[in-house]
């Protein structure tokens, strides 16, 4: 599990160790639990939670991609909102067409994931910071009003339903059908990310990251591998659109708004810039945040009167908590677990020696 | 030309107005902090609200309510400078730019939750805003655009003077060009830069008073106050007299995608017109190429 920790904290003695996702007989342990118990859970939730579960899988998948982005490259995206629709609308426009089934789709949807993140990931070879930023949320605001131009010539704007899909013979139909779908396919993406991170991509992304010029010196081909990061994130991005998609049943433009993007901003500060635990720590913090605060508000008799604006108060604190994050824990919720594991770790002791 | 021809091009000098006033409050504040205020859009809600709460507790006092938005604006400005951006200072970038995605969805939900989401029409307190104003036989403009167009050549020619002739305009140039050296010659940096925030958002909050009287006033109009950024940077970040020309090239393509295309294509026209100028000139047609962090 080394890679979801932010610190390595164990001493490894070769390098098939050093190799292993799960190093440790703790490790795996704990990995073999964390598994059942997410096997069984469904059994355990309601259907309404169960819907929500099936919500924060897809939420993980989008925050890995855009963790992969501005966490672990550096290039800030405030696009992936777009991104989202336009993986959510590949799937409609498969359907309503050509009457598509899920194998065709969803790897429609990476195609036009990659496709889209070189359009966007071109500019971010002249481009840094601010002026990247910029051009991707120019891009959102493109992408969701050729989608809504799209939308309205052929659905009349009232846009499109999606039926629960089968793939392969197995009907989706159920969110229990669901959530073992999602937990499948959340964790293929999720190794083939860590794998990613570990590679000779991975180091290239973070040498891209800390330092471009010293990359390029390093002779890594940084617009290539930026490109590659580009149309990796987004072809993620896609693919948990599409998930999206048919998940909710229900494709319009105005699901996308500049709100999806601000959750998922949301996600990988909250979580923590740069780190995979942090992408899924912040993707279940930023969905279960809206019921928390009305499961407070149903709780708390003084607070009866907020009732029709939880909406804005749950935005509202979205912002609040962004705020205090950027402000005060730039390494996100991940940081904070670090912190905790550490002080367990090392106890009796408060620091660990310089070079451990 | 015909008569046809020319009110297009009113319009879209009107347009184009909106979007100095828009436009020149992201470079000031750019200018002062090298931050892109996303919260822009929604600092002129705030402000254009404050502007209308102003109208109905005076009941319909045209003066009292601009200068309750304007002084309203002001303060909020300085205040999120030093509150929040001033904290922020030294971060990297996509820090200040997602601090202040933060707080514009902190300002819109206060917004939406003190005056909630319904539409007003600030124009039903004051009468005789319509009021045509010929200008030669068969051509006319209202009163309220006649003023609007008035505001932004007004800044258009005064800001600039000001920050050239002013003593307050220069340590703004001066803290712009070198914080450091100008905080060494005994410039308060963070006055001087809550002032620009707050003159930014005073002018924010002047756009949004005028299209909530010529249009509507609601906390969706944020998305007229964000398209600024767009004149902003195809004119350069930090050239205010790039914003004129970058407001007119924008006003034009908007204009033009609602009258002959399609008025969703108009929405994002300025985005689209943004993406094509960032590709070709990224510094903008005045800005500093230093100022592009180049590869």
């Amino acid at each position: 599990m080394r890679y979801l920790n932010v610190l390595p904290s164990t001493l490894r003695t070769s390098y098939a160790r050093e190799m292993q996702l799960l190093d440790s007989g703790f490790a795996k342990f704990w990995a073999a639990l964390g598994l059942v118990l997410m096997l069984g859970l469904p059994f355990f939730l309601t259907n309404f939670w169960n819907a929500v579960a099936n919500q924060i899988f897809i939420a993980i998948l989008g925050a890995l991609a855009l963790n992969l982005l501005m966490g672990t490259t550096g290039q800030i995206s405030l696009g992936h909102a777009g991104f989202i629709a336009a993986g959510a609308f590949t799937v409609a426009a498969f359907v309503t067409h050509f009457n598509a089934p899920m194998v065709i789709t969803l790897p429609a949807a990476l195609i036009v994931g990659v496709v889209l993140g070189i359009l966007v990931g071109l500019p971010a070879l002249r481009l840094k910071g601010l002026y990247l930023a910029v051009s991707t949320l120019a891009a959102h605001f493109v992408i969701i009003a050729g989608l809504a131009q799209y939308q309205a010539s052929i659905s009349y704007g009232a846009g499109f339903i999606i039926s629960p899909p089968s793939l392969l013979g197995w009907e989706l139909g159920s969110e229990r059908a669901w959530y073992y779908f999602l937990l499948g396919v959340a964790l293929i993406v999720l190794l083939l990310h860590i794998n990613w991170l570990r590679s000779a991509f991975g180091r290239a992304w973070m040498a891209i990251h800390h330092r471009d010029i010293a990359a390029e010196a390093l002779g890594i081909r940084v617009a290539q591998y930026k490109l590659l990061a580009f149309s990796a994130s987004t072809a993620l991005t896609c693919f948990a659109g599409a998930l999206w998609a048919y998940h909710t049943g229900f494709v319009s433009v105005e699901a996308f708004d500049i709100h999806m993007l601000i959750q998922f901003l949301a996600m990988v500060i909250i979580g923590g810039l740069g780190s995979v635990l942090g992408a899924i720590l912040g993707a279940v913090f930023v969905i279960l945040l809206p019921h928390v605060i009305t499961f407070a508000t149903e709780a708390l008799p003084f607070v009866n009167d907020i009732g029709g604006r939880a909406f804005e108060i749950q935005v509202g604190l979205f912002g609040v908590i962004m705020l205090l994050f950027l402000a005060f824990e730039p390494r996100g919720l991940a940081g904070i677990w670090a912190r905790i594991r550490f002080y367990f770790e090392l106890w009796p002791f408060k620091y660990r020696s310089w070079e451990a | 030309m015909g008569y046809a021809h020319v009110s297009l091009m009113l319009v879209i000098l009107i347009q184009a107005s909106f979007y100095v006033l828009l436009g020149m409050g992201y470079v000031l504040i750019y200018r002062a902090t090298r931050v892109l205020n996303l919260a822009h859009g929604d600092l002129m809600v705030f402000g254009a609200f404050l502007f209308y709460q102003g109208l109905v507790i005076t009941s319909g006092s045209v003066p009292l309510a601009i200068t309750t938005g304007i002084l309203g604006a002001a303060l909020t400005g300085a205040i999120v400078y030093l509150g929040l951006m001033r904290p922020l200072a030294g971060y990297p970038v996509a820090v200040g730019v997602l601090a202040t995605i933060a707080l514009a969805i902190v300002l819109r939900s206060v917004t939406t939750a003190i005056w909630s989401g319904q539409t007003r029409y600030p124009a039903e307190y004051i009468g005789q805003l319509a009021r045509p104003i010929e200008l030669v036989s068969g051509l006319s403009i209202s009163a309220i655009d006649a003023v609007i167009v008035l505001t932004a050549l007004i800044c258009i020619l005064g800001l600039p003077l000001l920050l050239r002739r002013s003593a307050i305009g220069v340590e703004m140039r001066g803290v712009s060009e070198n914080a450091l050296l100008a905080a060494q010659r005994g410039i308060n940096i963070h006055s001087v830069n809550a002032l620009s925030w707050a003159a930014a958002t005073v002018m924010a909050a002047i756009a949004g008073i005028f299209f909530s009287l010529k249009v509507r006033l609601g906390p969706d109009i944020w998305y007229v106050g964000l398209a600024g950024f767009a004149p902003a940077l195809i004119g350069g970040m930090d050239s205010l007299r790039g914003v004129a020309i970058g407001a007119l090239i924008v006003a034009t393509a908007e204009v033009l995608a609602a009258r002959f295309i399609a008025p969703q294509i108009a929405l994002a026209a300025p985005f689209l017109v943004l993406l094509v100028a960032l590709w070709i000139r990224p510094w903008g047609l005045f800005g500093s190429r230093e100022e592009l962090e180049r590869i």
